[in-house]
């Protein structure tokens, strides 16, 4: 069992032991005023008990009343309709009971006072004074019989022996006695049925008698029944002697007796009970009123109790309610009772918990979608292909960290902004989104097209696929772009194809160049001597002497397309950048051919080494050296500028080398294609010089960008990957690499 | 309004020796308010009853009871006789008196009761006698005795009075 049901239990046997106790108490008020001998000695108690019991009920009450007025004043729920409820139930109950207390008391007053009639008095106080005055004249005759007696006795000079009782015999007294005033007795006649000692003569009848009146008295026995006692002076009987007392006492008749005892006990009685009115009316009404007011506290401490009853499960339902209203479904309200109220909590309950597995529905649903989404993020931010949402007004929704990479533009720090718009004037990103805004200005929800973008970083080609969103109630859901750079991708598929056609003309062509040369040669050597013309002999000179030279030329350029088709396997190890750099400049400064370019080297001492292969590193050099010096051909003070630095990159520390030229700098038009073969401006070349510099470059994983300066000039910017433990713990090692392919 | 209180004080008390038996002489002052009169001449009765405790006196003892007895009166109005009569409630012996204070001053005084006989009393030995008057005017019939609860204003007690007797 648990506390909540001890407590109730407890509080339910209190409550039952209290009202027995009540009913017990009121019960024996009520015998108790019923006149029940065994109850009227316990009323005092009672009484207490019943007052007791009346302080209880007040302290309980007030403590209830306190606690009402309370909640009503803090607004507490249910307090405003359970002081209704009190108000109206105690006022139910009290009409009636002090109706029933009004009429009772009435009834009550009435009844007593009927109990001690006017009339009752009346005839009690007549029959009174009729028992005295038929009682009266008996007395009369006795005191005029004992007058009488009296002159006869002085008539005879005194108390005579055998007078007495002559005269008692004729009196019909049943005693006799003749005494002095002082009491002191001369002679006494009494009858055989009394004791033989006479009573002697009270003081009273002496005192009396002394004052010359005669004395007759009523006299109540002890066991009933009533004697007449009556005293006169007899005077002086001698001369001299003191005056003589004579008393006579007369039985009542027995009938005359009991009736006046009859008489006299009912008004005794009467007398009592009288004196008893006003106690008896106060102490009835007295009672009446404890039990009044039991009754009273007890039907307005049920009313509170009745309406708490009532009036909780209602509480617990606005509870509960406001506790659901903040979110908390686990209330749970205790069914205590089986009635309408007791459905209402069970569908309360019900609903909670409906609500509760609704809820738990939703947030597992929430949980898988957030889990999807997570997912989904995952994958977006892993694709290459860049993604960006856009709400219908073209906001950015999201963007994936691809779309960030391959515009240049941190597209996650723009979300909520405006799409179009973004980036800074002329970036890739700005382009980008001018380009999609053409797209979205036709009106075409969906399409599809390859964005060739010229911006600072060259030309870039952008493959984009713009979807619209599924529509959000009425209106369009938004559009999701999803472009990918394939400018590599092109340029590999470009390069792939010239690497195909080196090796075809390597093989297709190199292969009769030999027999070509050898043929000419042989044809010198055989027809020369024989031929004497002069002019013939010249001219085979230098037909042959030009097939020579063109097959060289030929050959050369077949090697220098070899060498671009080439795909050599890589001799890594850590490599001083710096020395290679000085290595292959100081060749360059050796030349005393240009002596009118200057060649300036600014290498940066911090820069480390690089995981290279040194010799694919000098030929870019070279490369790239040839080109610019080939450049400033005809130019008064040529300078070429060959720096490195070390430089971050998007986190990661690159290697950078920058060669720069003060010559014409690259065409405009063909700044994004000046690392593809065979684009160049020069007179005399392959074309191949730049192409193979960013093949080497992208072999070892870097970046090359190629771009006019302010100042004039062209300048190709190199950045080779940089990691110290790789350079510390790769140094002197050499190791062989495939060579790196970009992504495509 | 709260009514007067009866007043009772034992004024004297004095054992005498009478042949084998000592005799008890005392005297109470008796006091009855008003009403309490008016109360007897409508029919109330009263009830006077004297008790009187004799014990040996010990030195590290409580007292050793000796003899207790008590005396008892009754005193009433007889109102067709309109004489007020004295009932010696141990004896059954009735006096009637022709007023009230005949009757109280009959009630009020002790002559030669006997309480102790000499052979219960040790010779050189103290004792200690003491009596007391308690007033009742609570004579109702018995069906009505709980309103005395709330009537019973004029019974009264005296205090105990005392008096040492050595033989």
């Amino acid at each position: 069992m648990d506390a909540a049901s001890l407590k109730r239990a407890a509080y339910a046997a209190v409550m039952a032991v209290g009202g027995l106790l009540w009913l017990a108490a009121i019960l024996s008020m009520a015998l108790t005023a019923q006149n029940s001998d065994q109850f009227s000695r316990l009323h005092p108690w009672i009484l207490m008990i019943n007052i007791a019991g009346l302080v209880v009920l007040i302290g309980l009450l007030a403590t209830k009343l306190a606690q009402l007025v309370r909640d009503w004043r803090g607004h507490v729920i249910g307090s405003r309709l359970k002081a209704r409820m009190v108000w109206i139930f105690g006022i139910l109950a009290t009409l009636p009971i002090l109706l029933v207390y009004f009429f009772a008391v009435q009834f009550l007053s009435r009844g007593i006072d009927s109990w001690f009639n006017v009339e009752i008095r009346r005839s009690l106080d007549d029959a009174l004074l009729l028992s005295r005055a038929a009682l009266e004249v008996r007395m009369r005759e006795h005191l005029a019989a004992t007058e009488v007696m009296a002159d006869e006795v002085a008539a005879k000079g005194g108390p005579m022996p055998g007078l007495l009782e002559s005269l008692r015999r004729q009196g019909g007294a049943l005693e006799i006695t003749v005494a002095t005033e002082s009491g002191a007795i001369i002679a006494a006649s009494k009858g055989l049925s009394s004791e033989v000692v006479p009573e002697g003569v009270p003081d009273e009848v002496l005192l009396q008698v002394r004052g010359a009146r005669p004395f007759v008295s009523l006299e109540p026995q002890p066991g009933g029944g009533y004697l007449v006692r009556t005293g006169v002076s007899l005077g002086p009987v001698m001369p001299g002697q003191d005056r003589l007392v004579l008393q006579a006492i007369y039985p009542v008749a027995e009938r005359l007796g009991a009736l006046a005892d009859t008489v006299q006990a009912a008004y005794k009685q009467f007398g009592e009970k009288d004196y008893l009115r006003k106690p008896l009316k106060a102490s009835f009404i007295l009672t009446l009123t404890v039990v009044l007011l039991l009754s009273l506290l007890a039907a307005w401490y049920g009313a509170i109790f009745t309406a708490q009853r009532l009036v909780q499960p209602i509480q617990d339902l606005v509870k509960g309610t406001r506790a659901v209203a903040q979110g908390d479904l686990d209330t749970r309200l205790p069914l205590t009772s089986h009635d309408e109220m007791g459905f209402l909590v069970h569908s309360f309950n019900d609903m909670t918990k409906r609500l509760r597995r609704a809820r738990e529905d939703q947030r597992r649903a929430q949980h898988d979608a957030e889990t999807e989404r997570a997912k989904l993020a995952i994958v977006l931010a892993r694709l290459s292909t860049g993604v960006i949402s856009l709400e219908a007004d073209r906001r950015v929704r999201t963007a994936n960290r691809a779309a960030t990479m391959i515009l240049g533009e941190d597209l996650e720090a723009r979300v909520g902004a405006s799409f179009e718009g973004i980036g800074a004037e002329g970036s890739l990103a700005r382009h980008f989104s001018d380009a999609c805004r053409i797209r979205f200005a036709s009106g075409e929800p969906e399409w599809r097209e390859q964005f060739v973008l010229q911006a600072g970083t060259g030309r870039r080609i952008l493959m984009c696929a713009c979807t619209p969103l599924p529509l959000e109630g009425d209106t369009l859901g938004g559009y999701v772009l999803v472009f990918d750079d394939i400018t590599t991708m092109l340029r590999a598929q470009r390069e792939a194809a010239w690497g195909e056609v080196a090796r075809r003309l390597a093989h297709e062509i190199k292969n009769p160049l030999t027999p070509i040369r050898l043929s000419a040669e042989r044809l010198r050597h055989k027809l020369l001597p024989s031929l004497t013309e002069e002019k013939d002999a010249q001219m085979l000179a230098r037909a042959t002497e030009t097939i020579v030279q063109q097959v060289e030329a030929m050959k050369e350029m077949v090697n220098a397309f070899s060498e671009y088709a080439r795909a050599p396997r890589l001799e890594m190890s850590a490599v001083e950048l710096n020395k290679v750099v000085m290595e292959v400049t100081d060749l360059y400064r050796a030349q005393d051919a240009r002596p009118l370019v200057r060649l300036s080297v600014d290498l940066d001492p911090a820069l480390g080494t690089v995981e290279a292969d040194a010799g694919r590193l000098r030929q870019l050099l070279h490369n790239l050296l040839t080109n610019a010096v080939e450049a400033l051909e005809n130019r008064p003070r040529g300078e070429v500028e060959v720096k490195t630095r070390l430089a971050q990159r998007g986190g990661d520390q690159v290697a950078e080398i920058i060669v720069a030229d003060n010559g014409p700098g690259f065409q405009p038009e063909l700044l994004g294609q000046v690392f593809d073969p065979y684009v160049t401006t020069k007179a005399k070349g392959t074309g191949l010089g730049l192409a193979i510099v960013r093949k080497i470059v992208e072999e070892h994983g870097g970046h090359i960008e190629a771009d006019n300066r302010a100042e004039g000039g062209a300048q190709v910017r190199i950045d080779l990957p940089v990691t110290e433990t790789r350079a510390a713990g790769a140094r002197g090692d050499v190791r062989q690499f495939e060579p790196r392919r970009e992504r495509a | 309004m709260a009514q007067a209180a009866s007043q009772l004080v034992i004024r004297s008390a004095e054992v005498q020796l009478a042949g084998d038996v000592y005799e008890l002489e005392a005297k109470l002052d008796l006091r009855l308010p008003e009403e309490a009169l008016k109360a007897i001449d409508g029919g109330l009765t009263a009830r006077l009853t004297y008790q009187i405790d004799v014990s040996r006196v010990r030195r590290y003892m409580l007292n050793a009871g000796v003899a207790s007895l008590e005396q008892r009166y009754e005193l009433s109005y007889h109102a067709l006789s309109q004489r007020y009569l004295v009932r010696n409630l141990n004896s059954g012996e009735q006096q009637d008196f022709g007023t009230l204070q005949a009757a109280i001053d009959r009630v009020c005084e002790l002559r030669g009761l006997p309480i102790l006989d000499t052979t219960l009393v040790v010779p050189g030995r103290a004792y200690e006698g003491r009596i007391r008057a308690v007033l009742d005017m609570s004579t109702l019939p018995e069906a009505l005795g709980w309103l005395l609860f709330w009537t019973d204003e004029w019974s009264a007690t005296s205090s105990w009075y005392t008096w040492t007797l050595r033989r």
